[in-house]
């Protein structure tokens, strides 16, 4: 299980996470909703351990991971789709892959798991050779995914996959989402596409200006409650 | 004294030469060529009053001319590539100048002497200031008038709408664009202004030392010329005169009792500076900080 | 005719050495993107080191090549250090003025070492040129050139087919990625640079054993001649370092036997910003990545 304990974090003097809490069950989605700008991305990067957060504690199982690099927080067992997706442009999709197990030693197994790859985004397959940044928005989003898969993560992270894509790219995306989850790995996920989000989710997190304002299972909160929250904030919805 | 007079010269030149730089980094373009920009109008300046004996001004405001000319000729072409490559594009083209005036002769015989530029000899004897009857001081003030003129103008500049434009520039250039900003205009513009700046002060520099010669304007010049205003910052052009002062005054001249081991120190300083302040030794949180120091002394005194 | 093949092949054979140079080069400024200035000088620090042992032990050929690439190693970690680690990505200004003034530090420090002017350095090979014909070929020239094949396949390698390889094209492409896939971004960027002075003392050493000399000027001259040739031949491209070293020292030997040594720089340098100004991303680089911004976007 991972948990997040009153973290904060801070962009010089601005902070955009005032004590956040919360925690993704094993074996479960976990979803967080939130208007742009609502500290979902930072909360993200700081459990990656790209950015360091002022005050708080971040756990997976026992293991506090505030302070770790991001390599040692890969090396936990945690990797994050990140927003953008950010894939290594010049590289072939392939080599994007083994770079994404490039913690591991085990050569064969690496190969099986490229091929585990391919078997679950067979695009994947028929452009290994090409340049990733010739990739269209959706294969780049599966090749992220697929990349994260490679260091065998016990949780992994999504910072809204949908981003950017058409609707039937999203609709597979989150197909995918959910086969992972039920292949057993544990997947915490920040999205604004909050109907899509809630199909899939077993919990979820709503988020405003760097706190958590609510936190239930889907049903629990009317959608269209949940939508006004997630996109416009409920100080502002609210009146 | 002469000691100091002579200090106070060489950081007005370098100061110029610092100026210079200044103006072309608003745009967000470093340039390594203002060595030879310097380098241009120190031979032209020297050439006017020795060879066709002008008197001083307008020896140096045609120095201006030419180098900005120049700047401007080659701000065309240099700008179409960014940030390193144009670097090391600007670095070529100071280091071709350096090496023209290496090869550069041109000597007239007067009264049984030659004088003029000799190739890698240089150019000596530019006397202008001692045949005139200049004293170091009157020499130090007329340096002084040039740079603080300078100043204000580069002072006004940034204040006004031409300053914003050229920030505007630097900070983004395709939202500068496409608010309507000409981006190649305001680019040469500011290579042309910075290099008649380095012109004027090559030309001052010439006829101070009395005796150029081509290794003298290499890269390390023209990286001490970017090395000012990018270690005083870029809010204003205070920093680049501190800099200087920093840099002449305290880590070159205040530590000369070093000896062999100066320059071990020198280095050290300046990349501590660099590491401490990233963004120059006076950025724009600085000049809140002072603003706030006098605001409120003030509001002490009125309360 | 005899003349201009002659000249094509000394220029063939001093290009090598830039080409060596550049290799260097390449490989900080593919990886960081930023300016090393002191690269040239922290090679010098190496040839420095090797004249010493060579001046009071009288130590061989092989010690002297060790003793050289260490200190170039040590040198090259030193200024990464202070003038690139530190730094953010988006002050690469900062960065290359920091090595600037290591620069200033390094060749005073090359001063304390050895105070006269010029030392002696230890030759490369001994023995009289091979005659091709109307032609001569100086053995150690050869062996420079095949160093300088050598060396650029060996890096070659190294990028595009092993582990660390793909860690730092990784780190290329999207340093935050980089992170995010467990790489150890820090570690292999001073990697990279320990790298990169290794093979630039290797080409240190040769140029230095062919003069069989060794001035403060080196570091300068080093820098300066890496840097045409690399962007020359194309930012970012092994073969490019290589073939732009090639294609200036081939320039160089023509510009001097016409027009004299003062000329021959001049013309490297014009040619250096004709290349720059007309095709930026060199002979064999790839526009795309010359433009690649580091980090911007992140977060």
């Amino acid at each position: 299980m991972l948990v997040v304990s009153d973290l904060v974090a801070a962009y010089g003097k601005i902070e955009a996470l005032k004590g956040v809490s919360l925690r993704a069950e094993t074996g479960r989605i976990t979803c967080l909703l939130g208007p742009n700008g609502a500290g979902k991305t930072t909360l993200m990067m700081s459990i990656a351990g790209i950015l360091k957060p002022r005050r708080g504690s971040i756990r997976l199982g026992d293991t506090e991971l505030t302070g770790l690099s991001p390599a040692r927080i890969v090396g936990q067992g945690i990797a994050l789709v990140p927003e953008n997706r950010l894939v290594f442009p010049q590289m072939s999709v392939l080599e994007n892959l083994l770079a994404g197990a490039y913690q591991r030693g085990d050569k064969a197994e690496i190969a099986a798991d490229v091929e585990r790859m391919y078997d679950r985004f067979p695009r994947l397959r028929e452009r290994r050779e090409q340049l990733a940044g010739t990739l269209s928005g959706g294969e780049q989003q599966m090749l992220a995914v697929a990349r994260a898969l490679m260091s065998r993560p016990r949780v992994l992270l999504m910072d809204e996959p949908s981003l950017g894509l058409a609707p039937l790219v999203v609709a597979e995306i989150f197909r995918i989402v959910s086969e992972l989850n039920r292949d057993g790995t544990t997947i915490f996920l920040v999205e604004q596409n909050a109907h899509m989000a809630l199909q899939v989710a077993h919990h979820f997190y709503l988020m405003e200006q760097g706190r958590v304002t609510f936190s239930g299972s889907p049903g629990q909160l009317a959608e269209d409650e949940v939508i006004q929250r997630a996109y416009l904030g409920a100080r502002r919805a609210g009146g | 004294m002469d000691f100091y007079l002579g200090l106070i010269q060489i950081i007005g030149v370098h100061t110029l030469l610092g100026l210079s730089a200044y103006c072309v980094l608003h745009t967000g373009q470093v340039s390594l060529a203002q060595a030879g920009f310097f380098a241009v109008g120190a031979y032209v300046a020297g050439m006017l009053t020795v060879l066709a004996h002008w008197p001083i001004v307008p020896a140096l405001l045609v120095a201006g001319v030419v180098a900005g000319s120049l700047a401007c000729a080659v701000g065309f072409p240099a700008l179409r590539v960014k940030g390193l490559m144009l670097v090391v594009a600007t670095a070529a083209f100071g280091e071709a100048v350096r090496l023209f005036f290496f090869n550069f002769n041109y000597q007239l015989e007067r009264g049984g002497f030659h004088i003029g530029p000799h190739g890698g000899e240089g150019f000596r004897q530019i006397r202008y200031f001692p045949e005139y009857g200049w004293s170091t001081l009157e020499v130090a003030a007329f340096i002084w008038v040039v740079v603080v003129l300078t100043m204000a103008a580069l002072w006004w500049m940034d204040r006004s709408r031409a300053g914003a434009v050229l920030r505007a520039v630097g900070e983004d250039e395709v939202a500068a664009q496409s608010s309507g900003i000409n981006v190649t205009v305001v680019k040469v513009s500011a290579m042309t202004v910075g290099g008649v700046i380095a012109g004027i002060g090559g030309g001052i520099f010439a006829h101070y030392t009395t005796h150029i010669e081509h290794i003298q304007f290499g890269i390390v010049l023209a990286t001490f010329a970017v090395a000012y205003p990018i270690l005083g910052g870029l809010s204003n052009v205070f920093g680049t005169l501190i800099a200087v002062i920093f840099i002449q005054g305290f880590l070159i001249e205040g530590l000369r009792f070093m000896g062999d081991w100066r320059n071990l120190l020198f280095g050290g300083l300046i990349v501590l500076a660099m590491n401490v302040r990233p963004r120059g030794l006076i950025d724009a949180g600085t000049i809140t900080l002072v603003k706030r120091l006098v605001f409120r002394s003030k509001e002490r005194a009125s309360a | 005719m005899i003349d201009f093949v002659q000249n094509t092949i000394d220029g063939v054979m001093i290009g090598a050495s830039y080409g060596l140079l550049a290799l260097g080069f390449t490989l900080i400024f593919g990886v960081m993107r930023r300016l090393n200035l002191s690269y040239g000088p922290s090679i010098m620090i190496g040839a420095y080191l090797g004249t010493l042992i060579y001046v009071q032990f009288s130590a061989g050929p092989v010690a002297v090549v060790v003793m050289t690439v260490l200190g170039a190693v040590l040198a090259g970690i030193y200024v990464e250090r202070l003038c690139f680690a530190p730094m953010a990505a988006s002050a690469g200004i900062a960065s290359m003025v920091s090595s600037f003034a290591i620069w200033m530090q390094l060749e005073q420090a090359a001063i304390l070492i050895l105070p006269r002017h010029t030392y002696p350095f230890p030759p490369l090979a001994t023995g009289a040129p091979l005659e091709l014909g109307p032609f001569l070929l100086r053995i150690d020239h050869l062996m420079m050139l095949a160093c300088a094949l050598l060396l650029s396949a060996g890096v070659q390698y190294v990028i595009y087919r092993s582990r660390f390889g793909l860690a730092l094209r990784a780190i290329i492409g999207n340093p935050v990625a980089a992170h995010l896939v467990g790489i150890d971004v820090k570690t292999s960027v001073m990697l990279a640079f320990a790298g990169a002075s290794a093979v630039g003392g290797i080409a240190g050493y040769l140029v230095l054993a062919i003069d069989q000399q060794v001035t403060p000027m080196f570091g300068m001259w080093a820098t300066m001649k890496g840097l045409i040739a690399m962007m020359i031949g194309g930012l970012g491209s092994i073969p490019g370092a290589i073939l732009g070293g090639l294609v200036l020292g081939v320039v160089e030997a023509h510009s001097l036997w016409h027009f004299g040594p003062q000329v021959r720089d001049l013309v490297a340098y014009l040619l250096l910003f004709a290349c720059l100004v007309l095709r930026p991303s060199g002979i064999l680089g790839d526009a795309p990545a010359a433009e690649t911004s580091i980090g911007r976007r992140s977060a």
